[in-house]
């Protein structure tokens, strides 16, 4: 009954509830939509370090995290721990040796990282492979194949099929430096990795640094990274005391409390936003009850007690603000479902950015997250509440005898 | 037109408690974007201060064609363009830098890194990493073979200041060579990237490995002010008519990281100052409407007393422009006290993420501070204004459609 | 020439898919310096009567000549100007705009006019001596009592001396005290200037003391006598 009157109240001054509804709409869809693209900018800026680099998760010597130590290497069996296959929720993982040296050619030397992988391991853990603009991925039978950025590659223009001469120290403290043929080329976007990174065969840059059998890290992914942590703390008590695990929230300190503080930003954002709205919704909701004050009047007289008449006032912007919530959504929702399926290329105006040890990509790229919904869905029915109680209590507080008498 | 003034000023505060609720909003609004663009300004204009004097200076020159790949080859001859354009009014300095791609060894380790050869006593007067060294860590002459190196580097080499290590390049007779070098300082700036790849060298002895002493990759031209920086561009460019071959940039093309990092930032604040404005505007239109509507019946009388349909719809825009101009300077008001505690006082980020953060390449600073920008805010209210005259449009053309029979018969 | 004529005038309006025919064949003539009633029950069409008077509304056929001019034709702008240099108007529910002064109001039309605002002060304060609510000039119309709102109607009617003055039941909302001085008022304006009055009333005490009264049933024109006194 009560809803019915409701109901039908919010219908007496259609445009005005129109307008109204549609400012709430409007609010919520588009605040949807851009919270799913600078989730997606964070999903890029993650994925670029993770994705293309680091792994959600890595195991290695205890020293190495911090300095990279070329000394503090494991055995390769270590891939294979009871620790890492319990955990089902990996879904690749890639032994790894790193080295940093000189990449030459007779005209030019270019400084270089370079990664020892197991071609078909690192391709669970990277994707490297789905970014090649050259060659193919090196493959385990080339025991020298070398897969590169296109920045390097451009800067020291080879092509595949080139040949290449990688410097550096080994373990032994000689120079060691050996032949690399340059299989593929990639392109992700990320100056970093594109300018600096090589991947090599694992056994080639074992013999190249005189550390046979022996790797750096073991690089492993999983399905969500935002639970790397809680893997991570679960792997953790069962390994021995010269292993370690990091999830990519150690590696990069500063993205993790970016993507964190993004909870706080996002909530800042919505509230902000939905002050102009908040303020509306007000304003219809006084202008509405002022309209009605005989009205009330008349129902209190008829002995409806304060507090019905501050529900029904309540009841009337909560309907409203489902009403919003149920447009708002549906509209948000499709519109970063487009953004997510086609999205927006900025290459043309803007290059990649780098930001907090990731990089955001040249494109407007929409994830689907469910606090990007939760939040402007649970503070658009607050805002409602709160802007309908001002006049739901001037409501309840109307003198019978004075309201009817009001024309 | 004093006269319809008066009246749009009365009929303004019929209804008082609405007015005053969209007055707020509107202002609110205003205040808003006025802040929260004067406080990116501010963060911005620190963000290019900081970047500009560790890294190519406002504007920088180059070899043609360096900056597409940043090839080690495409140096070129100073000659005296450091003194020459040191003369031109705002410039404060001058900073001739040379890169060279090399390896830097320890005895146990060895990283690939970017050795930078700078001019020790210009560089220190810009540099902010070289600022805060004291005089015994600064690299004492351009040939010495000191050097300035990231802490985090300094760590991954596993040597101390004071040690020696190796740096690796090659040279243009495309033979490798290495040389000595002794740490003298060391810079931590929290930036991973520069404190795991900083060196920098006196830019006689970096010239040593490569073959070439008296060449420079860039001119760091630092500016006193950030406004010069057309204008001495322009004279740059003039000066260097004579050599084709080199060419002047400014930051924004020169550091394109740091220059795309504003710009996405810049654009996705703007998509929210659009809600904002779109929110507000619905509102605006929702109170003009309401206002409309319950005085078709007056309107009625209007039109049959004999005023003209455009006069009504006249009068509507006036109420509109009003409304409009009183939420302007309100908002103004609002957003001019609100820029003020941002300048003054400013937000601390450093709560919110205590690790140091990077953003396009520099370093943030924690403390956000504002800018003041009175054309921008005057820009924005005027917009206002604007907005507000949109949204009277269809409210106004609705009233001024109605005869005065169907006025009259309202209610 | 005659100051108004309505010639063989019809008015249908249209609800939906309803057509009310409001006025049949209405055919009169007004002279200047007429004192004249339109009388007749509820929703017999005097309002529609005086509205086509006015140029507030169009015949949907015959035509409205005034002056000799054929106001078929005119633009809503043409209109609005005629009906501000040539007619006045009073209303049943007073209509005062309730955000301005007694005074403010009746300058109203002479402020469309764009008459300089101490000219239009000068002639309000002594149509308000004239109309016997001096004194009142400064006050919202909700704080007058209804006799004297429609004061200020006639005083706003009458600022901008229009030939012709046109009043839809002006003193329906009054008693019969005030309504009697109202129209003792009227016709001593209707005398000393000679402006033309027409009114619309249901009210047999004020039908009496016109010297014109035309008759309206059911949208015809039922009789039209004229007083000779
Ligand atoms: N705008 C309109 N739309 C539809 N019908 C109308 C309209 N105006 C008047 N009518 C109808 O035309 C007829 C004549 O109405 P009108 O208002 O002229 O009568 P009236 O004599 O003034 O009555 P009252 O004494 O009640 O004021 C009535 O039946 C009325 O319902
Ligand atoms: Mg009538």
């Amino acid at each position: 009954m009560l809803l019915t009157l409701a109901f039908r109240n919010l219908w007496r001054n259609r445009r005005r509830t129109l307008l109204t509804l549609s400012a709430m709409v409007v609010s919520a869809a588009l605040l949807i939509l851009a919270l799913g693209v600078f989730s997606g900018m964070f999903k890029d800026m993650l994925a670029s370090a993770t994705e293309q680099y680091y792994g959600h998760l890595v195991i290695a010597h205890p020293e190495y995290h911090l300095r990279r130590d070329l000394y503090a290497h494991l055995p390769i069996d270590i891939v294979d721990l009871p620790a890492i296959d319990r955990e089902l929720a990996i879904t690749g993982k890639s032994p790894r040796l790193r080295s940093f040296g000189l990449l030459s050619r007779p005209e030019t030397s270019q400084p270089v990282e370079l990664l020892g992988i197991i071609p078909e391991l690192e391709q669970q853990v990277t994707s490297l492979q789905r970014q090649l603009t050259a060659g193919h991925y090196p493959t385990a039978e080339e025991h020298n194949g070398a897969l590169i950025g296109q920045g390097l590659a451009h800067k020291m223009k080879v092509q595949p099929g080139d040949e290449l001469v990688f410097i550096t120290q080994a373990a032994d403290g000689s120079i060691g430096n050996d032949l690399l043929i340059v299989s593929g080329i990639f392109a992700t976007g990320d100056s970093r990795h594109d300018n600096n990174l090589v991947l090599a065969p694992l056994p080639w840059l074992q013999q190249v640094l005189v550390l046979p059998g022996r790797i750096h890290e073991v690089a492993m992914v999983i399905d969500d990274p935002m639970i790397a942590a809680q893997v991570a703390d679960r792997m953790a008590p069962h390994l021995s005391g010269n292993i370690e695990v990091l999830d990519w929230g150690d590696l990069l300190p500063e993205m993790r409390e970016v993507i964190a503080a993004y909870d706080v930003s996002r909530m800042i954002i919505v509230t902000i936003l939905y002050m102009a709205t908040g303020l509306g919704i007000l304003n219809t909701f006084f202008m509405s009850v002022m309209e009605r004050t005989r009205e009330f009047g008349i129902l209190m007289a008829q002995g409806m007690r304060p507090w019905s008449i501050r529900g029904l006032v309540l009841l009337e912007t909560l309907l409203l603000s489902i009403i919003a919530l149920a447009i708002g959504l549906f509209c948000g929702a499709i519109m970063t479902l487009y953004m997510q399926q086609v999205g927006i290329d900025l290459s043309a105006y803007i290059t990649p950015v780098t930001y907090a040890g990731g990089t955001i990509l040249p494109r407007l790229h929409a994830v689907f997250e469910s606090g990007n919904f939760l939040v402007p869905a649970g503070m658009l029915l607050l805002v409602s509440l709160f802007a309908g109680f001002l006049p739901a209590n001037r409501a309840a507080r109307l003198d019978p005898v004075a309201a009817v008498r009001e024309d | 037109m004093i006269d319809y003034f008066h009246l749009a000023w009365k009929n303004l505060w019929r209804n008082r408690r609405r007015t005053i609720i969209t007055l707020a909003a509107i202002a609110f609004s205003i205040m808003l974007v006025q802040a929260l663009h004067n406080l990116s300004a501010g963060v911005y204009a620190g963000m290019v201060d900081s970047g500009v004097r560790a890294g190519s200076g406002h504007i920088a020159v180059y070899q043609q064609n360096y900056l597409a790949g940043r090839e080690e080859a495409l140096h070129f001859k100073d000659l005296n363009l450091v003194s020459e354009i040191e003369m031109i009014d705002g410039v404060e300095q001058v900073l001739p830098r040379l890169y060279i791609p090399a390896l830097a060894q320890s005895s146990r380790e060895s990283r690939g890194i970017l050795l930078i050869g700078v001019d020790p006593e210009r560089e220190r007067q810009i540099n902010p990493f070289l600022k805060s060294l004291t005089e015994d860590a600064m690299i004492r002459s351009a040939d010495s073979r000191d050097a300035v190196v990231g802490a985090r580097l300094l760590d991954e080499l596993q040597i101390k200041p004071g040690q020696k290590f190796v740096v690796t390049a090659q040279h243009q007779d495309g033979t490798l060579h290495s040389e000595l070098l002794r740490v003298r300082g060391v810079v931590s700036s929290g930036m991973k990237d520069i404190d795991g790849s900083l060196i920098l060298v006196g830019r006689e002895r970096a010239g040593l490995l490569t073959g070439s002493s008296s060449s420079v990759h860039e001119l760091a031209v630092i500016l006193s002010n950030p406004s010069y920086e057309q204008s001495v561009l322009g004279q740059i460019t003039t000066m260097l008519a004579a050599r084709p071959d080199i060419e002047a940039v400014s930051w924004e093309r020169a550091m394109p990281n740091l220059a795309n990092a504003i710009k996405l930032d810049y654009a996705s604040q703007k998509f929210i100052f659009l809600i904002i404005l779109l929110i507000v505007t619905i509102g605006v239109i929702n109170t003009l409407l309401m206002s409309v509507m319950e005085r078709m019946r007056e309107f009625g009388v209007i039109l049959a007393l004999g005023s003209k349909p455009m006069v009504l719809r006249g009068m509507i825009m006036l109420e509109a422009l009003s409304l409009g101009l009183l939420a302007a300077a309100f908002g103004t008001l609002l957003g001019s006290l609100a820029t003020w505690y941002l300048v003054a006082v400013g937000i601390n980020l450093a709560d919110l993420v205590p690790e140091t953060l990077e953003f396009g390449g520099v370093i943030f600073d924690p403390i956000l501070r504002a800018n003041w920008n009175p054309g921008w805010m005057i820009q924005i209210a005027i917009y206002v204004v604007g907005l507000t005259l949109l949204a009277a449009l269809y409210p106004a053309i609705k009233a001024g459609r109605i005869t005065p029979v169907e006025g009259m018969r309202h209610h | 020439m005659s100051l108004i004529e309505l010639k063989s005038v019809s008015k249908i309006y249209r609800l939906g898919s309803q057509e009310v025919q409001a006025l049949t064949d209405l055919s009169l003539t007004f002279d200047a310096g007429e004192f004249a009633v339109l009388a007749g029950p509820s929703g017999s069409g005097k309002t529609t009567a005086l509205n086509l008077i006015g140029c507030l509304d169009r015949p949907s056929t015959g035509q409205v000549i005034v002056s000799g001019i054929d106001l078929g034709t005119a633009s809503p702008r043409q209109l609005a100007d005629f009906r501000l240099q040539h007619i006045g108007f009073i209303f049943q529910s007073y209509n005062l705009i309730p955000v301005l002064t007694a005074a403010e109001n009746a300058e109203f039309t002479l402020m469309l006019q764009k008459v300089p605002k101490r000219l239009r002060r000068e002639k309000v304060c002594k149509l308000f001596a004239d109309l016997g609510i001096d004194g009142l000039e400064d006050r919202r119309p909700s704080d007058l009592s209804g006799g004297q709102q429609q004061r200020v109607a006639i005083a706003r009617a009458m600022a901008a001396n229009p030939q012709v003055i046109l009043a839809d039941e002006p003193t329906a909302n009054l008693d019969s005290h005030t309504a009697e001085d109202l129209l003792d008022l009227m016709r001593q304006l209707n005398q000393e200037k000679g402006t033309t009055f027409i009114f619309s009333s249901h009210d047999d005490r004020v039908i009496s003391q016109a010297r014109r009264v035309i008759r309206l049933e059911d949208g015809y024109l039922a009789e039209d006598i004229r007083i000779t006194m």
